[in-house]
């Protein structure tokens, strides 16, 4: 059991090397160099080759790929990002700031999923082969086939233009700082609403379907079988021997949901006017900021590791057949 | 199992037709293909079912709600939504077929190497699926559409790297099953080449399952490829896509309805569809169902 724990964190470590070079070698491969753009959009020749040569210099472009690639790594190992093309500020402090707001969007609605998704999935599968066993799985199916940011722009809609309850997007009102105590948590929870179904509602869809799966797979086991046969009332063979069973596999939802999370968050953040880090990714797309590319690159997927990491050793914990599997 | 006539294909098939949604999902994709190809001949000048091409121009009616004239409405520059739909098609159909014709290739290649060889090459494999895991999918793919300019190919390329992942997990299973099979052995037992064992005798065997994560792969590169031409980095404009509407419908929320409900729902039909072949083709091929 130890050696795997041992195993599964160095090739962890691999892994965290393998995502550098990814990253690295995808943004050495774009053609022309970032300075370049970057001057280009200070409008021509605004600044000599001589400066252009110092500021390379700076940011040791004019080194070899490998002594660059080394460079780099040194400041991801001490979370230095480097500075943003934009408003020269630190990255690891532009990503710090936004990370809250997407933190508080993304917690809830993955409570929420849960909470609603795991008990429709466990119940789903406990009516096995029954009609309405079958039209539930084509439900997920619907869920999950929704693309996130039609349902945004259905719920603004409905709720924001028809019926006008909810604010159409934005984090709070105009009004926010002239509000009380009581009316800014209440103006903070209206505006959030919205954003959590858009991220909510296929996430459900992916839990439901995860535990409805992990439960049939725990209903063909022997000891299930055997619990029948003992004469154990349905109900009982379900809660006692069933469900908790089932509630092992979620474990590793962890490690899997946080990259569709990630992913979710850039639309959900764009169409909502959200500022947090999908958003603050896709700006620095567009305006071509490298460092913070880069750097929000290597932090999402190195949270996806440590998520999965996690995922992998809460399981063994929480198994003990797997522990003595992986002796 | 008792009826085993023509063979695995045949049974699945079979099996798959038992399914009335498989069905229907499947007539409506061969519906939806066959208005992609023959979009210029139903949406192009006058003398076409539909009377406007996709970019006519019509600024005196513009954002005209849905009529007579105009089935689907029209947009803020007065197209035809309905015949910029249409077209729309070939650029979802197109990329999320040339999406998943790169992943599947990407994903056999290296599940085969693991599966086939084993030891040192599927230690590597392994190690490279974990890594392209760790990436939020979306993420990847527009920083590639961004920095190396969006086009049909970008997308096409950057959707195809970042799913190959499942194909080459499927493949790699499979070749670890029936690399010890008879047939296997008679193979190298009379001195076929590696690669004519492993694309002859090993691959077209290990490919059922690989179809299944095919389509669902088709309906996930569509989702993706709508949700980038929404955030403007897609197909570049004026070509029509299904999400560029969308994008659109964004601006006039306050009033077009038609711009948000047309495209979305043929979206959503489209991944559907997709989704729901794949699952049942997964059904039919499992011997345990009966």
């Amino acid at each position: 059991m130890l050696t795997y724990v041992v195993r599964r964190l160095l090739y962890g470590v691999l892994t965290f090397f393998g995502i550098t070079i990814a990253i690295f070698l995808l943004v050495h491969s774009v053609p022309g160099d970032p300075i370049t753009f970057y001057a280009g959009s200070h409008g021509p020749s605004s600044l000599s080759h001589a400066v252009l040569a110092e500021i390379r210099h700076a940011h040791h472009l004019d080194e070899p790929v490998l002594q660059q690639y080394g460079w780099w790594l040194r400041g991801i190992l001490t979370f230095d990002f480097g500075t943003s093309f934009i408003d020269h500020r630190p990255v690891t402090q532009r990503i710090a700031e936004r990370l809250p707001n997407t933190l508080i969007l993304n917690v809830i609605a993955f409570l929420v999923a849960a909470a609603i998704g795991v008990p429709i999935g466990l119940w789903s599968a406990a009516q096995s082969g029954r009609p309405i066993e079958r039209a539930s799985a084509v439900t997920f199916f619907l869920l999950y086939s929704l693309p996130s940011f039609w349902v945004a722009l259905l719920l603004m809609q409905l709720f924001a233009v028809r019926l006008n309850v909810l604010p159409l997007f934005g984090m709070t009102s105009d009004e926010y700082l002239d509000l009380g105590g009581m009316m800014k948590l209440a103006d903070r929870a209206r505006h959030l609403i919205l954003p959590v179904i858009t991220l909510a509602y296929a996430q459900l869809a992916i839990f439901a379907r995860f535990s409805k799966s992990a439960l049939t797979e725990v209903i063909r086991q022997d000891y299930i079988t055997t619990a029948r046969a003992k004469g154990a009332t349905n109900s009982a063979v379900l809660w006692r021997h069933g469900f908790r069973n089932a509630l092992i596999p979620l474990i590793t939802l962890l490690g899997i949901t946080l990259p569709y999370l990630i992913s979710g968050s850039v639309i959900v953040e764009q169409i909502f006017q959200w500022d947090g880090i999908g958003r603050l990714y896709f700006e620095a797309i567009l305006t071509r900021d490298y460092p913070t590319v880069l750097g929000l690159s290597v932090a999402t997927a190195v949270a996806t590791l440590m998520a999965s990491l996690l995922a992998d050793l809460l399981y063994i914990a929480a198994d003990p057949r797997i522990r003595l599997e992986a002796r | 199992m008792s009826d085993v006539r023509g063979g695995m294909w045949a049974l699945t098939w079979r099996r798959f037709r038992r399914s009335k949604l498989a069905v229907i999902a499947l007539i409506y994709v061969g519906f939806v293909s066959a208005l992609a190809m023959a979009a210029p001949f139903i949406a192009g000048s006058k003398s076409t079912p539909i009377p406007f091409g996709p970019n006519d121009v019509d600024v005196a009616h513009r954002l005209h709600p849905p009529d007579a004239q105009h089935r689907f409405g029209t947009d803020e520059l007065g197209r035809d939504v309905l015949a910029r739909m249409i077209h729309g098609a070939r650029v979802s159909l197109t990329v999320g077929l040339l999406a998943t014709i790169m992943a599947l290739i990407v994903g056999c290649f290296f599940g085969a190497i693991a599966g086939y060889y084993g030891g040192v090459a599927d230690w590597l494999v392994s190690r490279l699926i974990e890594v392209v895991l760790c990436f939020p999918l979306l993420f990847l793919a527009l920083a590639i559409v961004a920095f190396f300019g969006p086009s049909i190919w970008t997308i096409m390329i950057a959707l195809g790297l970042t799913t190959w992942t499942s194909e080459a997990r499927y493949v790699r299973g499979e070749f670890l099953r029936i690399r010890e099979m008879e047939f296997a052995y008679a193979a190298r037992a009379s001195g076929a080449k590696d690669s004519r064992i492993i694309f002859r005798h090993l691959l077209p065997n290990a490919l059922a399952p690989v179809l299944v994560s095919a389509s669902f792969g088709v309906a996930y590169a569509i989702l993706t490829e709508s949700a980038l031409s929404f955030l403007g980095l897609g197909v570049p404009l004026p070509t029509a896509t299904w999400g560029s509407i969308l994008a659109t419908a964004k601006q006039f929320i306050d009033y077009a309805w038609w711009l948000v409900v047309f495209p979305g729902v043929a979206i959503f039909l489209t991944v559907a569809a997709f989704n729901i072949i794949g699952d049942r083709f997964r059904d039919a091929l499992d011997p345990r169902s009966e």
